[in-house]
């Protein structure tokens, strides 16, 4: 009787094993799409530059990062663009399209999200070339080269 | 924080495996087994906490840590089936290697600045241990590769592979000093690559003297991986991978025990119960285990000789199938390609050596065993990381891990790019 109970949970011993590298593998495969989501620029409408001197932040961050039609921007690991500034919430702001223009909204993050110096309220705020947009300790450049048209 | 949950997974599947093994020994020996209890206790607090550390202190790559616990918890569980004081000295070893692991993982960040400058201290220390085991060694199983420290037996072999990559890494990415470019009429690249070879060859010949062939094929490898990342010219390959070639096929036809080796490696079955032993008991067991394996605790592992330490796969595949098999195979496979992943996103030329050599030596020390004793290759004595028993490959293979760990974590320098 034993033999077919240790087979049983030798069965179940090495399924949590592929449970164990299946999980590893996606919060990898997550990180990578959160790194790769940097310059490059060229298909990009618009994108948000870092202006901190990135020696002064003691963790790393790209130059810029790339904009898509909806961003969750934060620290947790479901956001679309994940930061690993301490001074973050899990989920800090979101940035999104709508009719050609672009919004900044608060997610109701603990430390707030400035456009231009002022804090953002409840409502969604249309996003222009050239605003300066600082969460936790983070300072970006919105950058919405002009497209022909 | 429920964006946070799917991050705490893994620590959740590494705890099942562990109470799931305590079950699996229990019922083996027929009653609750202490040894499995204070294992699963032990590895469940060890991984909490290693990854709550790395998580709050931000020291860089979460996942090595991880996937090295689930390894482990497999090779104690896998030691405790076997004989349970295996188990318990392996854990002893397992939480010793830990602590060497943040240790060393803080050492390298501290020293990163002055590493570049030690070249001759990791030469002469190779060098010393060399001589120590050429002189104290201790021969066993046909290859004289132990020394006794105060009743502990170390295999100083171990500690010299991670010192060789240390060194390596000097000679490819360590500016030339000015005064020995102007004494000495020869451009740097032929010197970098004069010295790597000469460094090379004094430890291939000390390691042959030991009979260490399969770590002799470690070293080489990995300098010939380095030669090949640093572009040296496909002449100076050629010349290197004939010249092994030779000493290879010098091994295979005039020294007996390699002979043997290689003999029972092209028909293990011409002498089954004789010279082929070892590899025929490992190949039936593997059969026996088939796809799905004979549950933990119900093979018959005592007929592999050596089932504890070199033949733990052979072991594994019996309990665990060719699916259990293939489970570890993955673990590894994660382990290094975290490790290149971590060596490509690092700026600092040493460190980005370093990180190469130590994931590539990983790589290859798991497929010249598990290769051997799958009859893929000829058989070579050495240790799969973190799953077989013993002390010095334990430590050291954790140290090597530590220094990944260290470098994943290292703030970007960007003087690199400012020059």
């Amino acid at each position: 009787m034993g033999g077919i109970l240790s087979r049983i949970l030798t069965y179940i011993f090495v399924i949590i094993i592929y449970l164990f590298i299946y999980a590893i593998i996606r919060m990898i495969f997550l990180d990578i799409r959160a790194m790769n989501r940097k310059k490059s620029g060229s298909l990009a409408e618009a994108y948000l530059k870092l202006i901190n001197l990135r020696r002064d932040l003691d963790f790393n961050m790209d130059e810029s990062y790339e904009l898509e039609d909806d961003e969750i921007i934060g620290r947790g690991n479901k956001c679309t663009l994940r930061l690993p500034d301490k001074y973050l919430s899990v989920r800090h702001c979101r940035i999104y399209k709508s009719d050609g223009s672009y919004f900044i909204e608060d997610l109701g993050s603990t430390n707030g999200t400035y456009l231009n110096g002022d804090e953002l309220t409840d409502e969604a705020v249309e996003l222009m070339d050239g605003d300066k947009i600082s969460i936790g300790r983070l300072n970006f450049i919105f950058v919405m080269p002009k497209t022909e048209g | 924080m429920t964006s946070e949950t799917s991050n705490i997974k893994p620590l959740i599947y590494i705890i099942l495996l562990n109470l799931l093994g305590a079950a699996l020994i229990s019922i083996q020996y027929g009653g609750v087994n202490l040894e499995a209890v204070i294992l699963t206790g032990a590895f469940c607090v060890v991984s909490i906490v290693s990854y709550v550390v790395v998580y709050v202190a931000e020291l860089g790559d979460p996942y090595l840590f991880l996937i090295i616990s689930v390894l482990g918890s497999v090779g104690c569980i896998m030691q405790t089936r076997i004989k349970p004081e295996y188990g318990i000295r392996q854990l002893k070893w397992f939480l010793l290697g830990t602590a060497c692991y943040f240790v060393i993982m803080l050492g390298y960040r501290f020293l990163s600045r002055w590493l570049t400058k030690l070249l001759p201290l990791y030469l002469g220390l190779s060098l010393a241990l060399f001589i120590a085991t050429q002189v104290f060694g201790k021969t066993s199983h046909g290859a004289k590769n132990w020394i006794y420290v105060g009743g502990v037996s170390v295999q100083p072999s171990e500690v010299i592979r991670i010192l060789f990559v240390l060194g390596l890494a000097v000679i490819f990415t360590a500016p030339m000093p000015e005064k020995l470019e102007s004494k000495v009429k020869i451009k740097p690249r032929l010197l970098r690559l004069v010295t790597a070879s000469a460094v090379t060859v004094v430890s291939a010949a000390f390691l042959l003297l030991q009979r260490e062939w399969g770590i002799t094929l470690l070293f080489f490898a990995t300098y010939f991986f380095f030669l090949y990342v640093y572009g040296a010219s496909r002449l100076y390959l050629a010349l290197n991978g004939l010249a092994a070639a030779a000493v290879a096929v010098i091994g295979a036809t005039k020294v007996s025990h390699i002979k043997v080796r290689v003999d029972t490696w092209l028909d293990p079955f011409a002498d089954a119960s004789g010279k082929g032993y070892q590899i025929t008991q490992s190949l039936f067991a593997i059969g026996e285990g088939g796809m799905a394996g004979r549950g933990i605790g119900a093979g018959s592992v005592y007929f592999i000789p050596e089932v504890h330490s070199d033949f733990i796969f052979s072991a594994i595949c019996e309990e665990m199938g060719v699916v259990g098999g293939l489970a570890i195979l993955m673990l590894y496979f994660v382990l290094v390609y975290r490790g290149f992943k971590i060596a490509l996103s690092c700026t600092n030329a040493y460190n980005k050596a370093v990180a190469f050599g130590i994931s590539f030596i990983l790589g290859l020390q798991t497929f010249i065993i598990i290769g051997g004793v799958i009859k893929l290759i000829p058989l070579t004595g050495i240790t799969l990381p973190f799953v077989s028993y013993g002390g010095s490959s334990m430590l050291t293979t954790f140290a090597a891990c530590g220094i990944l760990q260290a470098i994943s974590g290292m703030k970007e320098e960007l003087t690199d790019e400012i020059q």
